[in-house]
């Protein structure tokens, strides 16, 4: 039973983060191609025959700020992956990921 | 070299038993090519040679990254080592025989239902297949005793901790995160021409995919290292149990990298193209919900299957798209290959180690590799009946129907 328990603690936790980083960085992502079409213009939206779309800088800003965004998070989860090979210990502290090399 | 004196019949032994550990390795491998790939081969994110090269060079990377020793893999389902690593004394009589004659078995168990799980396509844990040896063969030599059914208190161990209640709840949990990923980049890219929308995911893909690819390295190989050190500490007891031998490292690390690169075209194909037709968006969430479920989990040191994880994933990301076809059928039958796993590699497990230990020393140990030899072979002569490569990978799946063979004459 205490097993279950154990588990089920560790399942809640799991899917909250999870949920965080694996169903949110992809949709920043998909925010982010979003305003690249806006900010592109042109063929990138769907729109009636004929109209040409107006391409707007300011969604291209906010698309490479957000795909800047994302990659860092993949930068930091490949750290946390080498970090965690070579034995150390992340923690993260509020949400800053603090390594500590093993003693 | 410590064993050059040492030419007996344990030396061959060991011999044998460090031979069947890379060759499981190898399988863990090209199993595994699926997990990290399948989406973004279907998808055409990168073509399927590509895709497996990227996924090999991440595996051999990965594998030298970690320096952890995982000797107490074998510890989490089968009580066969004391607290600090070292082989229990009794195990340790005739040179260590009675340790690696369970490893033999164990791991023989293990080769055989991965590649008879690869022959039906079925993408199915190798960590479970490896469990499953270990408790058959464990069963076998020391009684149920031998078997450690569940952790102690909270601490997540044993068959029940560590292979039962993960088996039910990391597919569930990527499941959700896929299926709400998916529905939430769907919604927000609407407006987006498909063309578009694909290019832009595909490079998402690249980035997510190469992520699982790494933490495969780092995870996987690690356990066969551990499974090696321990069968070289069984054979010559004064070795360390904290470091990996350099050679095991590169044997382990090239073994992993070159099954990867292989490809289990099988695997890949049911993955991405039989589970659910799988977009370039799709893809991408899949991905991110499996990247994050297994480093979260890692993080918080639930131990659980890439595998499931992977497969929930994908299975999640059909259920999130409006419209798209999810095989249920298939589904299915990874699910019961799933439940099966760990009992079937256990009897195997258990019966080679009966026919090791009837036959007795060096002709027992043989006979268990030679079966396990020639079972691999006919498996393989089998899969030659309908090849699966990376040229016909992505054909279109139509229930019972096998695809097309490939062009013969392409030579690369």
């Amino acid at each position: 039973m205490d097993q279950l328990w154990a588990a089920l603690d560790a399942t809640w936790r799991i899917l909250l983060v999870g949920l965080v980083l694996g169903a949110g960085l992809p949709t920043l992502f998909a925010v982010g191609i979003r305003s690249l079409a806006w900010g592109v213009g042109g063929e990138a939206g769907r729109h009636e025959e004929g109209v040409q779309l107006q391409p707007h800088p300011l969604g291209r800003v906010v698309a490479y700020a957000l795909f800047a965004l994302v990659i860092l998070c993949v930068l930091v989860g490949v750290g946390y992956i080498v970090a965690h090979g070579l034995g150390w210990t992340v923690t993260f502290n509020g949400l800053l990921p603090v390594v500590t090399p093993k003693h | 070299m410590p064993y050059a004196d040492l030419v007996t019949p344990e030396f061959v032994l060991l011999a044998l038993v460090v031979i069947t550990a890379l060759a499981f390795d190898f399988t863990n491998g090209f199993h595994d090519t699926a997990n990290a790939m399948a989406t973004s081969i279907a998808t055409k994110a990168l073509t399927p040679k590509a895709a497996v090269t990227l996924s090999a060079i991440l595996n051999l990377v990965g594998a030298f990254l970690s320096v952890e020793v995982a000797i107490t893999v074998t510890n989490s389902v089968i009580q066969v080592q004391n607290a600090d690593g070292t082989p229990r004394p009794e195990l340790m009589a005739d040179g260590g025989h009675g340790l690696l004659l369970i490893l033999m078995a164990a791991l023989a168990g293990a080769i055989i239902w991965n590649i008879l799980t690869w022959l039906w396509g079925l993408p199915s844990s190798s960590s479970h297949a490896l469990f499953g040896g270990l408790v058959g063969a464990a069963i076998a030599s020391l009684g149920w005793g031998g078997v450690k059914w569940t952790g102690s208190g909270g601490h997540l161990d044993g068959v029940i901790g560590k292979v039962v209640l993960p088996a039910l709840i990391s597919p569930a949990v990527a499941i959700v995160v896929a299926m709400i990923g998916t529905r939430l980049v769907f919604a927000i890219t609407k407006g987006v021409a498909e063309r578009y929308q694909e290019a832009g995911f595909r490079w998402g893909q690249i980035g997510t995919a190469s992520l699982l690819s790494l933490s495969h390295g780092t995870n996987d190989a690690q356990k066969t290292m551990g499974v090696i050190t321990l069968a070289l500490i069984a054979a010559n007891p004064g070795m360390s149990t904290t470091e990996i031998p350099l050679w095991v490292k590169f044997a382990c690390a090239f073994a992993i990298a070159s099954g990867t690169y292989i490809g289990g075209w099988r695997i890949i194909r049911t993955m991405g193209k039989g589970l659910v037709e799988v977009l370039s968006p799709q893809g991408m969430a899949a991905e991110s919900a499996s990247a994050a479920v297994i480093l979260t989990s890692s993080q918080m040191g639930f131990p659980l299957s890439t595998t499931h994880v992977c497969t929930g994933s994908i299975l999640g990301s059909g259920l999130g798209r409006k419209g798209a076809t999810v095989r249920w059928g298939v589904a299915g039958r990874m699910l019961g290959a799933w439940l099966v796993t760990l009992p079937s590699a256990a009897l195997v497990g258990a019966g080679m180690w009966w026919i090791g230990h009837l036959l007795g020393e060096l002709l027992g140990d043989i006979v268990v590799f030679a079966i396990m030899c020639l079972a691999g072979l006919f498996m393989w002569w089998h899969s030659r009946r309908d090849r699966i490569t990376h040229e016909n990978v992505n054909d279109e799946w139509e229930p019972g129907s096998t695809p097309t063979e490939p062009a013969k004459q392409t030579v690369p």
